[in-house]
């Protein structure tokens, strides 16, 4: 077949394959983001643009396909990895200091997202695990005991199976209408056991728990076994970013277990905020303090929501933490992107113009400064309220905002 | 190109798709090497078959059927088959004799009128197996039975080059036969073995036991039934032509080979009586213990081992030639069953008619000493085919069309030379992979630059030993699960490995992975690969280390998790200092103007070839391939890879450090992990009905 004149299409696709291997830029090693970001002739950053531009599509992509009905209720804990492994510096800093520091940032950004979950970390070093917090949706708590000291020295082996079976004991506890999970951050590529793992995860698959794993350097078979078994998620790092990212996506609440497919009624009380004239001492902490929220039905009085009242067991939120868990239920609609329209139009959410720039270029009659006007090449338009909007608007609607500005106006303006 | 890539269903789909559109329906034999790989390919006719059906060609009666051994088929008592199947026990049994045990399903199949109408369709060794229990016939004789019928054989190699084997099951296939050859990279090795017998001690006093037990049971039958003896004798007068019937039953001692006008011929007079001929053994047996007590080492030739024989015993070279189907006969006449305390004695006729059969191609070659160093004599008398053409030539001479095929065949223009065949279309083939599923690397030096090479005389310059030490290491922290780590030779794994040791490598390694070594010995390398698949499966993580040419580089597969990565250490030449060796690249100097040095590197680069490449094992699978040797950079040693491999190796991976293939193992096993959308490839590696229809518009334009 090699030889042969005629074997033109075969190469083309060769060529084809190519690029789809490239595909994301920092999934490069060698070259560091700066070296890849051109500005072509009109100054803008070509590649940056097209980068985040693939990066919303891919995400996009995800999200349409997930199922709808998902577990607000997250009962989580962190495994981390403080090995000798983690030492390592291919990724920078290093191997534990980035995961310490993207799972600060993931705690906060996970309690933002999910005000009804609540989380807790545990340690694995010199072939034991520890448990380092205990469950809690304080995310100061986790935040201290991350800082302290111990967390950054890298010991010993890492045991999956020590890890594995803490986490458990404690989350059989839990209740079972929550989603139970458990969410490894891994740098070793071994995991030196006690006894069969392969035990400790099918008990695990019983109690209906999750695992998902981020590793930090290559697919090893037992993590990613354990992960599909229990129907979680199993991914490899390729760089600092794309790191980053894989432990963020772990924010958006998981799909429910088929098996757990029916409908909880689950009891909660809305607390009220009280300021007192004289300081009364809390349920929690057992201090005196001046303010704080009363539980609806024991009247006793918490620092912080949301949380568990000490005294009846009840859960106690308010109202926002349920609708800002809510956009995971209904993900706001991903918009279409469309080709650019002759005419100039604007972004309606930032009311920047939609310019056609190979139209705009080829008239010549560009006469304003290509530094202060940002140009957009790429229309995106909701197919709800045909809206259009810049990448930068798509991003920021679907990311922060959970609602499209569009819709909501045309609602409020059937309501009148 | 690696298994799991599509070769074996592409070449039966074509094949079976030609036998199909012609009238004349060419029965397809296909050879493979070892029983999975057989049953595998039974399984992708099976699937293929049901295609077809399904798409509008129905089979009409297609039989496609797979043989093995008595011991992968025979769901009673192997050991004792043959004591229950002989014709005489049979025929005693009729005469209603007390106390004889026959085999059922044999009496069955060999009773039964339905045993020639086999349901078509194609049939596994686990279907043929069912079949048989369900109609109660031996599955083992069914399938001896049906592949004259059957459309599609499948069997091993061996069956088709063994001329021994050949004669017993193959015979009757018809000249427009089509023979594929698969996984045939090492062709020319079978050939050669097929042919070759070893005579050691044992085999020479087993012999002459089942002599004189023989001595004994014909004096016994002269005094009760003389008759027989004498039956025998005029038989033996017209010619050696064995009854059909015992053909059938196995009953016939294997008979090395035999040119056919020699068949038709009458047994020499000094071997017709059957006392003569036994004593006549015994001489013969004597005379090559003689010969084993000289205490150096003596190389002659056929001709000239025959000269001195004669010279010493008067034993002439014709008789000789007959005495495998001499001993043949006479087993069948003395009804004996139990044939396995034979088999010293029949080695013995073998060596006798191979001997005396051929005088080219061959040589003799007697070695008091197992290895340079031993005082102990442990004396071998070697016959060793140099020339694998004899073994292939009857089956190129009997088949219109022999199909010679693998993942590996490579310099291709080799196999012809060496099985001195005339191909009348050779061509190679590239492959399209769903992804760049495999790295190939070649390290030619450490981290600090010593360059590293099993060359004989840096290999135990420390300074290599521990830059191919530091290899290991570095690889076995990267790379996840199992690590399979090849060496050129045992002797120089054991000495590496001491030395590994002293320096505190193995320590290095063993804080990553556990380690387990093969041996020469079957048992310990099983239990070593079970527990080694056990560390690959729990996530402790294992390095395997084992040697070219062995039986893990040759038969086991490591497919996902059980090898990520293999790094073959060195290049592994063969043995340059074995006599048997050293005859036959003199051999294939002198016949078939190949270069000592070309054949030498061709057969180490075929090796290192197949033990890279047990790392990859279909298009979802990946892995590293390192081939740790300076000399590997060389174009002359590059070239003779398989170009799938050799095409892959891009220039900045043709010449690394340590540090360098360690980053790029890295980065590769990242992006490999990542996960991976098959319906990408739509349209390159994958093709829907219509991308076929394209290209096919395209070739014809
Ligand atoms: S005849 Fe068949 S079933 Fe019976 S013992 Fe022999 S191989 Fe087994
Ligand atoms: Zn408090
Ligand atoms: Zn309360
Ligand atoms: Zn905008
Ligand atoms: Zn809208």
């Amino acid at each position: 077949m090699s030889s042969k004149p005629n074997d033109a299409v075969i190469d083309l696709d060769e060529q084809l394959l190519k690029e789809q291997e490239v595909g994301y830029t920092w999934e490069e090693e060698y070259k560091r983001s700066w070296d890849t970001l051109q500005e072509d002739e009109n100054g803008s950053l070509q590649n940056a643009v097209a980068t985040l531009n693939k990066k919303l599509k891919l995400k996009r992509k995800i999200k349409d396909k997930q199922a709808s009905q998902r577990g607000l209720l997250r009962y989580c804990y962190i495994v981390f990895d403080c090995s000798t492994n983690t030492s390592e510096r291919d990724l920078r800093p290093s191997r534990l200091e980035l995961t310490l520091q993207v799972i600060e940032a993931f705690v906060l950004e996970f309690f933002e997202q999910n005000p009804l979950s609540q989380l807790g970390i545990i340690v694995v070093r010199d072939g034991l695990a520890k448990k380092l917090t205990e469950l809690s949706s304080n995310p100061t708590d986790h935040i201290k005991a991350l800082r302290d000291k111990q967390c950054r020295d890298p010991s010993g082996s890492m045991s999956l199976q020590n890890a594995l079976l803490i986490a458990m004991n404690i989350l059989r506890q839990v209740p079972n209408y929550g989603s139970r999970e458990i969410f490894g951050i891994l740098g070793s590529l071994t995991s030196n056991d006690p006894g069969d793992i392969n035990q400790t995860i099918s008990e695990i698959k019983n109690e209906k728990i999750r695992i998902s794993i981020v590793q930090m350097a290559a697919e090893v078979q037992l993590f990613k076994k354990a992960c599909t078994l229990t129907g979680g998620v199993f991914s490899v790092a390729m760089n600092e970013i794309h790191f980053r990212e894989l432990v963020l996506n772990f924010i958006i609440p998981p799909p429910i277990l088929l098996e757990m497919y029916n409908t909880h009624l689950v009891e909660m009380g809305f607390s009220i905020r009280v300021y007192d004239q004289i300081p009364t001492f809390c349920s929690c902490h057992h201090k005196l303090t001046l303010s704080g929220y009363l539980c609806p039905r024991c009247k006793s009085k918490v620092c912080s929501l949301p949380v568990i009242c000490g005294v009846c067991q009840l859960s106690l939120i308010v109202s926002p933490h349920l609708s800002r868990s809510y956009h995971h239920l209904f993900p706001t609609i991903s918009y279409k992107e469309i080709s650019t329209p002759e005419v100039s139009i604007n972004c309606d959410g930032c009311l920047d113009s939609l310019v056609n720039l190979k139209h705009n270029l080829s008239s010549g009659g560009s006469n304003f400064d290509s530094d202060t006007t940002r140009k957009h090449e790429d229309v995106f338009q909701c197919p709800n309220c045909k809206k259009n909007y810049c990448l930068s608007c798509d991003i920021f609607i679907h990311e922060t905002l959970h609602n499209c500005p569009g819709c909501v106006n045309m609602s409020n303006s059937l309501q009148n | 190109m690696p298994s799991g890539t599509g070769k074996t269903i592409s070449l039966l789909s074509l094949t079976v798709a030609y036998q199909n559109f012609y009238a004349d329906k060419r029965k397809i034999v296909y050879c493979s090497r070892t029983v999975p790989e057989i049953d595998k390919a039974l399984a992708e006719l099976k699937r293929l078959n049901k295609y077809r059906n399904e798409n509008g060609c129905p089979d009409e009666g297609f039989l496609g059927i797979g043989l093995t051994s008595r011991r992968n088929l025979c769901k009673v008592v192997d050991a004792r088959c043959r004591s229950m199947t002989s014709p005489w026990v049979r025929a005693r049994a009729q005469n209603n004799e007390p106390d004889i045990e026959l085999c059922s399903l044999f009496e069955n199949l060999s009773t039964s009128p339905e045993s020639m109408l086999m349901p078509s369709g194609v049939y596994t060794m686990d279907d043929l197996r069912d079949f048989g229990g369900l109609k109660n016939f031996c599955p083992y004789y069914l399938a001896r039975k049906m592949i004259s019928v059957a459309d599609v054989v499948i069997y091993s190699y061996h069956y088709m080059l063994d001329p021994k084997l050949n004669e017993l099951v193959s015979h009757e296939f018809s000249k427009n036969s089509i023979v594929i050859f698969d996984e045939a990279h090492n062709i020319d090795g079978i050939c050669i073995d097929s042919l070759s017998i070893d005579v050691n001690l044992d085999k020479l006093e087993s012999s002459t036991r089942s002599v004189d037990r023989l001595i004994d049971i014909i004096a016994d039958v002269k005094k009760n039934d003389a008759s027989k003896l004498q039956e025998e004798y005029n038989i033996l007068l017209e010619g050696l032509k064995e009854s059909a019937n015992a053909r059938d039953n196995d009953m016939v001692i294997e008979n090395p080979i035999l040119p056919d006008d020699l068949l038709k011929e009458a047994v020499p007079g000094n071997i017709r009586k059957a006392e003569h001929f036994v004593l006549f053994l015994k001489r013969f047996v004597e005379y090559v213990k003689a010969r084993m007590r000289v205490m150096h080492v003596v190389a002659e030739t056929p001709s000239s081992f025959l000269q001195h024989l004669k010279e010493v015993t008067f034993i002439d070279k014709k008789p000789l030639q007959f005495c495998s189907q001499r001993l043949a006969s006479l087993v069948r006449t003395l009804e004996i069953n139990d044939l396995e305390d034979y088999w010293g004695l029949q080695k013995i006729a073998s060596f006798a008619t191979l001997i005396s059969t051929y005088d080219e191609g061959f040589v003799v070659l007697f070695e008091p000493f197992e290895s340079e160093s031993s005082t102990v004599p442990n004396p071998i008398l070697h016959l060793a085919c140099l020339d694998a053409a004899i073994a292939m030539q009857p089956v190129v001479n009997r088949f219109d069309t022999v199909v010679i095929t693998s993942g590996t065949l490579s310099p291709i223009d080799m196999y012809p030379k060496m099985l001195k065949i005339k191909a009348a279309v050779t061509e190679s083939y590239t492959m399209t992979l769903t992804r760049s599923c495999f790295l190939p690397m070649i390290v030619t030096r450490g981290s600090d630059q010593v360059s590293m090479s099993s060359k004989f005389e840096v290999r135990n310059d420390p300074a290599v030993v521990r830059n191919f030490g530091f290899l290991l290491v570095e690889m076995s922290k990267v790379v996840p699960d199992g690590l399979v780590a090849f060496f050129p030779s045992y002797l120089y794994m054991e000495s590496i490995v001491a030395m590994w040791n002293e320096m505190g490598i193995l320590k290095l390694i063993y804080k990553n992975k556990l380690i387990f070594i093969e041996t020469p010995s079957t048992a310990e390398t099983s239990l070593a690969l079970e527990s080694y698949r056990k560390a690959c499966e729990n996530g402790r993580g294992a390095v395997l280390f084992s040697v070219a040419r062995g039986k893990v580089s040759e038969g086991v597969d490591f497919t996902d998790n059980y090898g990520r990565a293999v790094i073959m250490f060195g290049i592994p030449y063969q043995y340059t200092e074995s006599r048997i060796l050293k005859a036959r690249l003199e051999f294939l100097r002198e016949n078939y103007q190949i270069r000592e040095n070309d054949f030498l590197a061709f057969d180490a680069i075929r090796h290192a070839a197949q033990c890279v490449g047990r790392v990859l094992r279909g298009k979802t699978d990946y892995g590293l391939m390192i081939f740790a040797d300076k000399r590997y950079a060389r174009m002359d040693k590059r070239s003779k890879l398989p170009s799938w491999i050799n095409s892959h190796i891009s220039e900045e991976m043709s010449n690394l450090s340590t540090d360098m293939a360690v980053s790029s193992s890295k980065h590769f096993l990242k992006s490999m992990a990542q996960t991976f959308d098959q319906s990408l490839q739509l349209g390159t590696s994958l093709w829907s009905p219509e991308d076929i229809l394209q290209r096919k518009k395209l070739k014809s334009n």
